[in-house]
This record gives structure tokens, sequence and C-alpha cells, in this order.
């Protein structure tokens, strides 16, 4: 089934874009390939940059994410469930918003420079520059890191780290031993992910940086623009070649570092506030407050700037007229035009249809990829293909092989609409579920499984009754990415629901563009909005179910 | 009287078409207005046209903001005028990548469910003839009122396109800036100076057609043997080459820099909102602007000939004209448009306008812009 959807909505549609570059006019040919690899302007300036900028947003963003993994897994705090529900939010921001957000934040008139000029300090220069295309990734990204390294952080049993502590280890030393080993693989997951992400990276390098830093994706783009298609497939195939070179690599070093966790009894969490203040407990709260300054800047200053855009008059005042805008779009709206429930409904809709496929689809494909078997790391790397692949060409192959239709036997077959979306979203996100599972279920030892199956359980069971409830944390997360890939999934969605009104809140977000930022900015705090929401709603949910299972 | 009665209504309700106009951000039709799908009956209004022989039905295909700007678009007046003119439906269809859409559906040997185009220009049609041996639109003639199209802004040597509108790039520049007396240069050599140091900002040539008109206004200038060069000293200069209107605009606004490449109409909109129109400065650079003619044809495989022609007709007339301008917020493509007198108070038209025939863009475009691409992006 996970095969048969990869196939008709993944697989079939990109190859009938990869073809190009293999094929030209009919004839085999390895002519487009050999030009890119040939050229010193592709391989240096282009291939060369685009992995650079993205091994430093990597680095950016776990820098930026490991501290919040640490403060959401280690403290107790009032909202503190909240706040890593919230987390996702840059994961669905629409591109257009975060450059709008980050010009209102960094920009030379940006808030950054009014509170440095406050406080006596010289202004700085961040925009169109290498260093704005890095923070914005790192916007995206760091949370991403931050999640699925809290997630295996929750799940780090205590009483192992008492054991270790029992038989004379220091705290430093039980850390190094024993959480550790069990961060790492999540640590590496994250900046994995966040590689490849910034590697295809395309709408935040020319809005941040300018054309001077274009990557692979901006020449992609320029030649599918162009109808150049044997070119961009060639750009396109060696681009996903890196990707998937790098995912293969990062999966067979996941499959060696297996620990050997014992379960879940978290580890109790400290109090923000401490009970005394020590010099290494004070030490860890000025860290906290300083990282909050950060957090301050650069996730919470752009979001803060979009909001209050959506709510500035032309004149400058404060205005509700944008949300008015919205609410007269939607009575008045003609059927051709974008209105804004529909949007919402859409979204939630495919959200939840996609989190239904996805988890499903990504729990399967994790207990599959956690058995030994040869070759198992070249499977599972092309089973994470769908976020290796150029949204572009994804976009382009939904086209021809969807939307336009197949001939079989003399009728064309199409798919669009509802159903279609649900099954792009699902492929884009099942991956995320996929890797967020299985580090965990690698961590499991496997004679509980044994146990349960001598004893007479199937192999379901098991995995429903034994497993599941053990790595919930990272089923919970993987299900949150899930929603949110779907909820900010752009460019398959704008094809799938082409003459149809199976269009989503990014999708309007896009429409309200024009020369006043105000409808636009104000659709993208709807859709904040309705996401944050749904995160709180899918995590108690979630967590419900994982404290259910733990024991 | 007729004339009198109309230009009343334009004065009661154009003030609101002005002051909305521009959705896809004033950019007169051009791939950088966001653009989304979302046309809801297009496909089955279609496919069941046939069946229901009462009120023929045209799909008119166009890009998003042409229907569907946060503001008014020319779109929905268009529609209600025509229908209550004419016993037929519009129906509009607004793909995502635009004609490319229909060149792909061509190229994949899947039928095109559209009657009408609206929204083309010289680079879309080169790639229709580059593409496709039999072309996506058949000529036009014997259409009333193309005669009355201006001279120099018919871009389509088969007379397969018919103009409706035009736009002028220019420089738009901020005399406020920076504590104020900013003035931006007067020629192209007067950018490269060392006081205007990272005070441009442009926008990619690929996907926005601000970005590609100002690059083909500098190959007019400099030649096609010495653009590259004047752009390399653009670039020493720090011009900023941002990805589209929407977001150099974003930026200009912010007064991240003084000179943004935009439209010549800029004024229009900022006057009905009541902006400081020193911040909306034209600069015609030579005394040029780049024209930038959006034109409109009929499908070949078209089931309503008659009333597809009935269209272009309808959108010629000197009162449809006048009212797209507006609506728009472009210049007419007619000479006999019929337009407030306020319009040509903030709408500005160029000395000069420049622009490249079809046959000299088809032999060179590609090739100059990926040179262009090539030097300003290596590292």
């Amino acid at each position: 089934m996970t095969a048969l959807v990869l196939l008709v909505v993944f697989y079939y549609p990109v190859a009938t874009v990869f073809v190009d570059a293999v094929f030209v006019d009919g004839r085999p040919t390895v002519e487009p390939i050999v030009s890119v690899l040939s050229s010193r302007f592709y391989l240096v300036d282009i291939f060369g940059f685009t992995a650079y900028q993205a091994l430093l947003s990597t680095v950016a963003s776990v820098l930026l994410g490991l501290p919040g993994a640490w403060i959401l897994s280690r403290f107790e705090f009032r909202g503190r469930r909240t706040l890593r529900s919230l987390t996702i939010l840059p994961f669905v921001m629409p591109s257009i918003m975060v450059a709008i957000g980050f010009v209102a934040t960094f920009g030379r008139n940006g808030t950054l420079n009014g509170v440095l000029t406050a406080i006596g300090l010289p202004p700085v220069e961040l925009l169109f520059t290498l260093e704005a295309i890095v923070i914005a990734h790192a916007f995206y990204n760091a949370p991403l890191v931050a999640r699925v390294t809290t997630a295996a952080w929750e799940s780090v049993d205590a009483s192992a780290i008492e054991t270790a502590r029992s038989l004379g280890a220091s705290p430093t030393r039980a850390f190094r031993d024993v959480v550790l080993p069990q961060l790492l693989p999540a640590v590496a997951v994250g900046a994995t992910l966040t590689f490849v992400f910034t590697f295809a990276s395309f709408p935040i390098v020319l809005a941040l940086g300018g054309f001077q830093l274009a990557t692979v994706e901006v020449f992609i783009y320029s030649r599918i623009q162009n109808l150049a298609y044997a070119e961009a497939a060639a750009l396109a195939v060696v681009e996903t070649a890196i990707s998937l070179g790098l995912t293969y690599w990062y999966l067979r070093y996941e499959g060696r570092t297996r620990g050997s966790g014992q379960g879940a009894r978290p580890q109790p969490r400290y109090s923000l506030w401490p009970g005394s203040w020590t010099a290494k407990a004070a030490g860890a709260r000025i860290t906290i407050a300083a990282y909050g300054l950060v957090v301050l800047a650069v996730f919470v200053g752009p979001i803060a700037s979009m909001v209050l855009t959506s709510l500035t008059g032309p004149g400058g005042g404060l205005t509700l007229e944008h949300y008015l805008f919205l609410l007269e779009r939607q009575q008045t709206g003609a059927s051709y035009q974008v209105r804004p429930l529909p949007a919402i409904a859409n979204s939630l809709r495919f959200g939840v249809g996609t989190l239904l496929v996805a988890v499903p689809m990504g729990v399967v494909m994790a207990v599959l990829t956690t058995r030994e078997f040869r070759g198992r790391a070249a499977i599972d790397a092309l089973a994470m293909a769908p976020f290796a692949v150029s949204g572009i060409v994804v976009g382009l192959g939904l086209l021809r092989g969807l939307v336009f239709g197949v001939d079989v036997f003399g009728t064309r077959v199409q798919v669009t609409g509802a159903i279609a979306v649900v099954a792009a979203h699902a492929v884009g996100a099942y991956p995320f579920v996929t890797r967020n599972v299985a580090p965990l279920l690698g961590n499991l030892d496997p004679r509980l499984v044994e146990s349960a199956r001598s004893l007479g359980a199937s192999r379901v069971r098991a995995l429903v009754d034994i497993e599941l409830p053990l790595v919930a944390a990272g089923v919970v997360a993987g299900a949150a990415f899930a929603f949110a890939i779907s909820i900010g999934e752009f460019d398959s969605t704008v094809v799938l629901a082409e003459g149809s009104t199976s269009y989503t809140m990014p999708v309007a977000v896009e429409r309200y563009l024009g020369r006043r930022l105000g409808p636009a900015t104000a659709m993208g705090c709807v859709l904040l909005a309705v996401t944050s929401l749904s995160f709180v709603i899918i995590e108690r949910f979630g967590g419900r179910y994982g404290e259910r299972g733990g024991f | 009287m007729k004339r009198r009665t109309f230009l009343r209504t334009v004065g009661a309700g154009g003030a609101a078409g002005i002051a909305g106009c521009l959705g896809g951000g004033g950019d007169g039709g051009s791939t950088d207005g966001p653009t989304a799908s979302g046309t809801d009956e297009t496909a089955a209004g279609t496919t069941t046209g046939t069946a229901e022989p009462s009120t023929p039905e045209l799909v008119v295909s166009t890009y998003g903001a042409f229907v569907d700007a946060p503001s008014t678009s020319p779109g929905p007046w268009l529609k209600e005028t025509f229908e209550s003119e004419f016993d037929a439906t519009i129906e509009f269809a607004t793909p995502d990548s635009e004609i490319n859409y229909y060149i792909e559906r061509a190229l994949q040997g899947a039928e095109i469910d559209a009657d009408v185009y609206v929204g083309l220009n010289v680079d879309m049609l080169i790639r229709i003839d580059e593409r496709l041996d039999d072309g996506l639109f058949v000529p036009v003639d014997d259409v009333s009122g193309q005669g009355d199209v201006k001279e120099g802004l018919n871009f389509d040597p088969e007379g397969r396109i018919v103009p409706y509108d035009t736009s002028y790039v220019s420089l738009v520049y901020n005399e406020a800036f920076d504590g104020g007396g900013f003035a931006a240069p007067e020629t192209f050599d007067g950018l490269l100076e060392s006081e205007y140091e990272g005070d441009l900002l442009a926008q990619n040539p690929t996907g926005s057609s601000t970005g590609k008109s100002f690059l083909l206004h500098t190959i007019a200038e400099k030649g096609a043997d010495g653009y590259l060069d004047y752009w390399e000293e653009l670039q020493a200069n720090d011009v900023r080459v941002l990805a589209d209107w929407s977001t150099s605009y974003t930026a200009y606004e912010n007064e991240e820099a003084p000179m943004v490449v935009s439209y010549s109409t800029d004024q229009v909109y900022a006057s009905q909102s009541g902006e400081d129109l020193a911040k909306h400065q034209i600069r015609f650079l030579n005394d040029q602007g780049y024209a930038y003619p959006e034109g409109m044809s009929v499908f070949e495989g078209t089931d309503e000939p008659e009333l597809a022609r009935q269209f272009l007709e309808f959108v010629l007339r000197p009162d449809v004209q006048g009212e797209i301008a507006q609506r728009n917020v472009a210049f007419p493509a007619t000479t006999t448009a019929e337009l407030p007198e306020e319009f040509a108070e903030y709408a500005k038209a160029p000395p000069e306008a420049v622009t490249f025939t079809y046959d000299e863009l088809r032999d060179n475009v590609s090739e100059w812009t990926q040179a262009w691409e090539r030097q300003f992006a290596s590292k």
C-alpha cells in the first residue's frame, strides 16, 4: 500500500521529469548530466556554494536547537507543553511571511537595530547577506532539531542514569556514557534533515540574500520556467543524488549506533526557578536567560512583526481593516476567487488526512528498516527520497503525471482534488514519522518483542501493545510533523488544487499578496492561529496516549 | 451625452477602482504577481459547457491577480459587464504556472479546455514558438478596434496576439530617504557612482517582468557586448537582485534602499491610499521607460470562436479600455481609450519607450539571460 502510494504520487511523477535528463528527443544520452558535472560554474559556484550555505545553516540550526531541547526536556515550568507544541510553528510559515518578518526585524530600520541603537550599540547590516539566509534557515530548522532531540531526551530511562551514578559515575560521566549515546542519533537526524532541506532552499535565498547568492534550486526554477527541461532535470538529478547520498551515509551511521535503551521512565525535571542558588544552578539559569533573548530575536521577532503588519493601516496606525477584508472576501468573493474559510477547512482536512495516512506509513517503514538485512540503508534512503527531490520538480511531475492524466487503454486517468493532495502531502510527510520513530525503535531491547511473541502475540499486536507505547514520544512528534508538513506544503498543493476548490491557507496567503502586505499577513496570522491551536490539541491528545502506554 | 454619463460613473466608481487596483502589486500582470489556482468551476464548466446550449460559455484563462487581487482587479468587472451585454457566461481559469501550463498540456497531448488567454507577453510567446510546432493560438483578424492599438505595442509578427494594456518599467525612488534630499541618478551610468552604492533593488529576470524588463533595458542601452560589463560594475556598486517585485518592493517600503525597479504608474496607487508622494518619485533613466505590453489571444481549439472574437473586441472598446487601465493600473493599449483626466496626473509615461522586437528577443533572450545569471551568481 505504502509502495503503491509512493509510486503513484511520487516516483512516477518525478520520473516523468528526470527522464528529460537522460532522454533527449527520444534517444538515451548522458549529455545533460555530463554537461552539468563538467561545468566549473555549476560544480563550484552553484553546487559548492549550495552545500556550503547548507552546512552553515545546519550548524546554526543545531546550535540554536539544542539548548531548546535541553530546556524543554529537562525543566518543568508553566506552559512547557504548550511551548513544546508551538516549537513546530516556524515549520508552517510560508516563506513570503518569513521574508516579510525578517525584513521588519533584521532590516536597516528593523526592530533589532532599534534595540541595539537604544542600548548604545552600533546597528548591524544583516539583510541581503549570507548571514540573513543562514538565520532564516535556522528559524525553520532549529525547531526541527529541538523537537527530535527533545523526543529522544524524554525517552532516556532515568534508571539507567541512576545505575551509572550508583556505580560511582559523576553526573558528567553519566551524561556522557548514558544520555549522550541516545541523543546523538536524534541530533544527527535533525542535522541531516536540516542539511537536505536547506540544500534545496529556494524562496528564502532570493528574498533575503539576493541573486549573487543563488543556489541550485534557483537555477532549476529558472530552467523549468524557460522550459529548458534537460538542463533542469540534470541539475535536479545531481541535487537529489547528493541529498540521497548524504541520507544514505546518515542511515548507515544510524544503523551502527543503536543503543540499548530499556524502556522509558523519564528523568525528573528541574524547576526553572531553583530551590537553592548554587553556582551551577545560577549558571544554568543565566544560560537559559541568554538563550531566551536569542529566541526572542530569531523566532518571536519575525512572527510578531508579521502580526503587527497585519494590524497596520496605510497611514501607520492600528487597524482591523485587513481582517475585515478577509471577512468581506468570505462573504462576497466570487466562486473563482480564493476565500478564507474554504482555505482553512481544506488545510485542516488535508492535515488530518495526512496525519492519518502518514503515521501508519511512517511507522511501518520504521519497523521495516530497523530490521537487519542487506541493503537496508539503501532501501531506507530511497524511502526518504520525497524530501530530497526538488519541490519544483515534484510540482512539474505531478502536473504531468497526475493532473494531465495518463492514457491507460485509451482512457485518460487523472488524479486530482482532495485525495491527490492528501496522498502527495502524506508522501512528503511520512519520512518525518519514520525518522522520529526509527531511532527510538532501534534503541528498544529486541527481547521485549521476542517475549511478547513467545507469549503468543502477533507481530502487529507486539508493535501496538509493546513497542509503540515505548516510542510514543517519537510517534507524537512525527504526527505533529506530518500535520505541519501538510499545512505548510505549497508546491504540490497549488498544482493539484488546479481547477478545483482544494486550495489551502498558504495558497490563500500567496493569492492575497499585493502592494499592501496587510491582507496577506492577516491571512498568514489566521494560518498561524489555526495551526497553533491544532498542534496543542494534537499533542495533548498524543500526550495522553503516551502516558497511558508508559509505565 | 452617452460619453458624459460614462465619465460621471467613472468619477464615482473610478476612485475605488484605482485605490484598489494593484493586486498583484501593480505589476500589471507579470509572473511577479502571486498567482494560485482556485477557480471553482473551470474543469466542470468546460466539460459540461457544450451540454448546456442555452447560454454559451467562454473560458478565459489569465493570471491570478487579474481576477483575484486583494483589492479590486479587472476580472470581476469584466465578467459582470460582458455578461450583461452578451448572452454568455465567462468562467475564469488561473493556472499557477500561467501559460506554461498550456504549453505543458500541448506537449503532453492533453486537451486544452480554455477559449481565450489574457495576460500574454513576448517572453511567453517566444516560449510557445520554441517548444510547440503548431503554437497554441491562431492569428486574430477582423477584430474591430485592433487598428486603434498604439504603434509599437504589437509584439507578435504573426498577428496572433492583441495587446490590451501596457506598463513602463522605470525606477521608483524615495526623496525622503535618510533624512531627505535623495535624488535618483538620471542615467544608467549614474547608477555606477559611488554615492549610489547599495541603493538599488532589482529583481530576478526569471519569474519577474520588472527584473526582465530592466535587464533588457540595460542591454538596449549598453549593447549585447557591453551589458555584462555594465552589470559587473553595477554589482560592484552593490545592486541587490531579489526574488521578485513583491519582495523587493517590501524591502523598498521598509527603507532598505532608496531606489527600486518598478512601474511608472507607482503614484496612482500611492496617491489613492494617501501615501507621501515624496517616497514614490519616478525616474526614467536616460529619459526612457521599458515598455511591457500585455496581450490576449484565442486558443486554436476553441469551440466558441465567434464569442471569443466578440470578447476581444469588447476588451478593445474605448470605455472598457479605460476601465481595465484603471483597474489594472496600467496604460491602455489603444489610442481611443476613455480615461478621466486625473489618470495622467499620476500615471507617468516616459518621454521615450524602449523595447526589443520579437525577432531580436527570439534569437537572443535566453542567451542574454543565462549569461547574466552565470556572471551574477558567480561566487
